[in-house]
């Protein structure tokens, strides 16, 4: 069987990922620098505003929300300490309340709010989940810089979690021996494997756990 | 608990991008020292405007007599090293952070008993561990503070400008060449933010807050 050829921007089928969070990654970044072929000018350097929605509840469901649209991914498997995730649903505001009842509060694993509105805008959406005791919305920043690496989707970035910063640096493939090469010419075996959700968990505090670095 | 220096009034910002501002700072001052430690800031969801906080395991509150002019007035205490009296904690402590006191178990806590038993238990507390590398200046007779902090693992940048005369620090904002219209943010507030302990402001995407 041949393995897929990865290829930035374009779908596949689901992706493995090893990503981690700290506050210095300059090494695995000049490695990236170094390694990386060359790659599409589109993401040379890209920047985003995001908000996650994070649950006290929940590991499994990542929920993000960027220009009005929502997207949550779902946890399928942990294959050699790398994460394997699905999308499981997408979905826009305003939003139906048939849609929040049925995919996404299931998805946070949180007591059902109250839902008397046919449909919800976002700011709607976002007061429930400020007067939610075991949700959090956190506003995220991102300034992307991206790589290919043995054939992995790899990227250094600078990320602002409600302001304050850290780094993430990853690699994603369909092919788990590809990563675990890139892991290892980035000079990065070893290093604990951390998701956006708890990266962010631990920023603000609801996990008490340190970042790599 | 006693009062450790007299009230100043405080200005001070939260941002990643405050070159501008250190540059003129290191133009018109010299650094005098720097140093590094940690603090342990217990934070609540309320408007709650007290700053309490552990800092190299003495329990250290300040209290907010009053806003001027854009700045702040604060009165600091240093309420006492660990262990703790519980009743000092109950009489003190949970007062300034303006919540209901817990029933304590114990007659005193040493500090990680505190955070494990009281702190990390209590719904209406939350804890954030900050790691300040501070730069200390003198500015139009003020102290004033570059720090480099780590809250939660997050990096972040503070200015703070200080002096019991307000007139003072005004004087030294201007030579700084930070605007009348900027927000003076205090530690409590920056925290509360980071976490998502109390929204945004609006503009909170310049990174600067």
């Amino acid at each position: 069987m041949t393995k897929e050829k990865m290829k930035i921007g374009e779908i596949s089928k689901p992706r493995f990922e090893f990503r981690t969070f700290g506050r210095d990654f300059s090494d695995a970044g000049y490695l990236m620098s170094r390694l990386s072929v060359p790659v599409p000018q589109k993401v040379w350097e890209r920047t985003s505003e995001e908000t996650y929605i994070i649950s006290r509840t929940n590991d499994v469901n990542n929920t993000k929300i960027r220009n009005g649209k929502m997207d949550i991914k779902t946890f399928v498997q942990e294959v050699d300490g790398l994460e394997q995730w699905n999308p499981l649903m997408k979905g826009e505001f305003p939003m139906k309340s048939e849609i929040l009842k049925n995919e996404v509060f299931p998805a946070f694993k949180v007591e059902m709010p109250d839902l008397e509105n046919k449909e919800y805008a976002l700011d709607e959406f976002l007061q429930m989940v400020k007067d939610h005791p075991d949700l959090l919305a956190v506003t995220v920043e991102k300034e992307r810089f991206g790589y290919m690496i043995n054939d992995t989707i790899c990227e250094y970035a600078n990320v602002w979690i409600n302001g304050a910063m850290i780094v993430t640096v990853n690699s994603e493939s369909t092919e788990i021996d590809d990563i675990k090469k890139t892991i290892k010419d980035l000079d990065l075996e070893g290093v604990e494997n951390i998701n956006y959700l708890q990266a962010a968990k631990r920023v603000v505090g609801m996990i008490d756990k340190k970042l790599v670095n | 608990m006693t009062s450790s220096t007299a009230p100043r009034y405080e200005f001070r910002i939260f941002g990643n991008n405050l070159d501008l501002y250190e540059n003129k700072i290191n133009e018109i001052s010299e650094k005098k020292q720097t140093r590094q430690m940690d603090s342990v800031y217990l934070l609540t969801p309320w408007k709650r405007k007290n700053n309490v906080k552990i800092r190299e395991g003495v329990m250290d509150i300040k209290l907010l007599e009053q806003e001027d002019a854009g700045l702040e007035q604060w009165s600091p205490f240093l309420v006492g090293k660990f262990p703790l009296n519980a009743d000092v904690i109950k009489t003190v402590v949970f007062p300034a952070l303006g919540i209901e006191s817990p029933v304590f178990s114990r007659q005193k806590y040493r500090l990680d008993q505190f955070i494990a038993e009281v702190v990390s238990i209590d719904p209406d507390l939350a804890v954030a561990y900050v790691w300040k590398t501070r730069h200390a200046y003198i500015v139009n007779e003020c102290i004033t503070e570059i720090a480099e902090i780590v809250v939660n693992g997050a990096s972040i940048k503070t200015i703070c400008i200080e002096h019991e005369d307000p007139g003072k620090v005004i004087e030294a904002k201007a030579l700084i060449g930070i605007d009348e219209s900027t927000e003076n943010v205090n530690y409590p507030r920056a925290l509360k933010r980071i976490m998502g302990l109390v929204k945004l402001p609006d503009d909170w995407n310049n990174i600067n807050f």
